[in-house]
């Protein structure tokens, strides 16, 4: 396991993506060695409100001299994050990480993978990317959100995917950019044409985790799912954030996860 | 000025008086890292059953002020498991490690006890008699005077070692149910578990939990179990108590002890900060040695009246 850590944290940067989301990121004294897909738990606030700390996926580590530089795009949908958008920089951050399971990145046989994100699903996907570029794994990446202004991050991930010769997918649900319709519908159509990816990976909202567990489970393919759950502790001590896996068992996504492979979840992500 | 940390809950000698809360800090190595489980009082295991339990289906945990609802279930791996994978480690650390026992019979608990006696590493237990959140065992005999006092008997008898009960708030006679508990044998009384509570999603109009209700913990509910360590103790005052419910700081751990605790365990801090423990530690020697006060088990009891 790689060595997490309750860092003191400070602001760096905070600046909007989309009306909705905004990139948070960190300075840390110390070297942070996470694989995308793994995340870390913020104190939102000092004082009891709130009492627990967020849970967020990274979307990026680097090293820059003795600084170390995290990552993360947020949607502000509570109190929590209201708060971490309102932050200035040098503000002190307390920062649990990197905590669970990220995703396999190995490619058998140099097969190019297939990535999937949804919306504010992209962090990990994003992560990834950048990591697959800097080794010159292939790679496609399909990218859907529900409107034009919900795509962020198109250069970055444009970048990474030329650096392969990998396609990058773009689709809205309102048809105002790229491929109208779900991302499942246009990694299907790139199927239906031949293409063949060693393993899916996979962020987004449920429904589209489930579109994406059915179609891989139609065609045969591995694929690996970045589940989110609310969680408490984020370190595998207080039980809340079960997911139910093939065999029954309920295990803590923070510590089992959060992200699995597709043929450990439970029928429902398959059918 | 150096503070003597030591305290005693009954016949079990404590290196300092913080303990983990049942449930919090897994089954004592799982956070080792971030809190060494040997620098604490000891630790109190997740609730053991005979076998692994699955627990509920979630949603089981929503955060409210000040405070967290759980319905958890009592998931568990089991106590076969435990004394096999986690106590050896445990015991070679020197941790003080209190095995809290749940089970859905008396025969169930005593399995538990009796599976723990053979082997070493167990300082003592902690009957799971308020646990809100399963359908069969735990609160039931929290709140039944009578049921509590024969399943204290039958624990009792199958152990020489330090019994403690974990009282439960929603009982309906709080005094009522701990000397019950002593009189079935128990050595100590640890108080208070989490308080029936339920959260709504007004826009769904359905409970957030999966099972409707669940325990709430936190610092929302400090108030009522300092109320109710000092209702116990004061009825029940050669009664060794551990007090539980909301310790955040150090400071919060001088107000149990004064109001009747021997030793505390902390809880849901833990999810908050998973080094809690040992920086509330910290924080008692800094309250002692600023307040004066030589060893910290002068606190005990001391609560001076009236305001």
């Amino acid at each position: 396991m790689i060595a997490r850590h309750d860092f003191a944290a400070r602001v760096a940067v905070v600046e909007d993506l989309t009306p909705a989301c905004f990139r948070l990121e960190l300075l840390c004294s110390r070297p942070v060695a996470a694989e995308p897909g793994q995340f870390v738990m913020l104190r939102c606030a000092p004082g009891l409100d709130p009492l627990l700390r967020r849970a967020f996926s990274l979307a990026g580590v680097r090293h820059i001299g003795d600084d170390v530089v995290v990552e993360m795009h947020l949607k502000e949908v509570g109190k929590g994050s209201a708060l971490l958008r309102r932050l200035a920089p040098g503000a002190e951050v307390a920062m649990l990480g990197p905590l669970g399971h990220g995703f396999t990145l190995d490619d058998p046989g140099g097969q190019r993978l297939g990535l999937v994100a949804g919306g504010i699903g992209l962090p990990p996907v994003l992560f990834a990317a950048e990591v697959l570029a800097a080794r010159g794994s292939p790679f496609d990446l399909f990218f859907g959100a529900s409107t034009a202004r919900e795509l962020y991050e198109v250069e970055r991930l444009a970048a990474a995917v030329s650096a392969v010769g990998g396609e990058l997918v773009l689709c809205t649900d309102d048809g105002s950019r790229g491929e109208p319709g779900f991302v499942t519908a246009a990694l299907e159509r790139r199927l239906d044409a031949g293409r063949r990816y060693a393993r899916l990976l996979s962020c987004g909202p449920d429904s589209m985790l489930a579109a994406l567990g059915r179609l891989a489970t139609r065609r045969g393919l591995d694929a690996e799912l970045s589940l989110e759950a609310p969680m408490a502790c984020g370190v595998g001590v207080c039980l809340g954030c079960v997911v139910e896996l093939e065999d029954g068992r309920l295990v803590p996504s923070c510590k089992e996860g959060p992200v699995f492979p597709l043929d450990r979840l439970a029928a429902r992500w398959r059918s | 000025m150096n503070v003597d940390l030591t305290t005693r809950v009954g016949t079990l000698q404590l290196a300092n008086p913080i303990l983990t809360a049942s449930g919090t800090f897994g089954y004592g190595l799982d956070l080792a890292d971030l809190c060494p489980p040997e620098r604490l009082g000891g630790i109190v295991t997740k609730g053991l059953s005979p076998q692994l339990r699955r627990g509920n289906i979630p949603p089981r945990i929503v955060e409210t002020a000040a405070g967290l609802i759980n319905a958890i279930g009592l998931q568990n791996i089991g106590v076969e498991a435990f004394c096999r994978d986690m106590l050896p480690e445990l015991a070679a650390r020197r941790v003080t490690v209190v095995v809290n026992v749940f089970g859905e019979s008396p025969a169930a608990y005593r399995e538990v006890i009796a599976r723990c006696e053979r082997v070493e590493g167990v300082a003592a237990y902690e009957l799971n008699v308020s646990c809100p959140n399963v359908s069969a065992g735990g609160m039931e005999f929290g709140h039944d005077p009578a049921l509590l006092a024969s399943l204290t008997a039958a624990c009792r008898a199958g152990t020489d070692k330090p019994l403690w009960v974990k009282l439960s708030p929603n009982a309906p006679d709080l005094v009522g149910t701990g000397k019950a508990a002593v009189d079935g044998g128990a050595d100590a009384l640890s108080l208070i578990n989490t308080l029936r509570a339920m959260a709504i999603d007004a826009v769904r109009r359905r409970p957030v939990l999966q099972r409707g209700c669940g325990g709430l913990s936190g610092p929302a509910i400090k108030p009522i179990a300092l109320r109710m360590v000092w209702e116990v103790h004061r009825a029940m005052p050669s009664t060794p108590l551990v007090g539980i419910g909301g310790i955040e700081t150090g400071r919060d751990v001088a107000e149990f002890l004064l109001a009747g605790a021997s030793a505390v365990e902390v809880g849901t801090a833990v999810f908050r900060d998973p080094a809690a423990p040992v920086r509330i530690l910290g924080e008692l020697e800094r309250f002692c040695a600023a307040e004066g006060i030589a060893a910290v088990d002068e606190l005990i009891g001391g609560l001076q009246w009236p305001c």
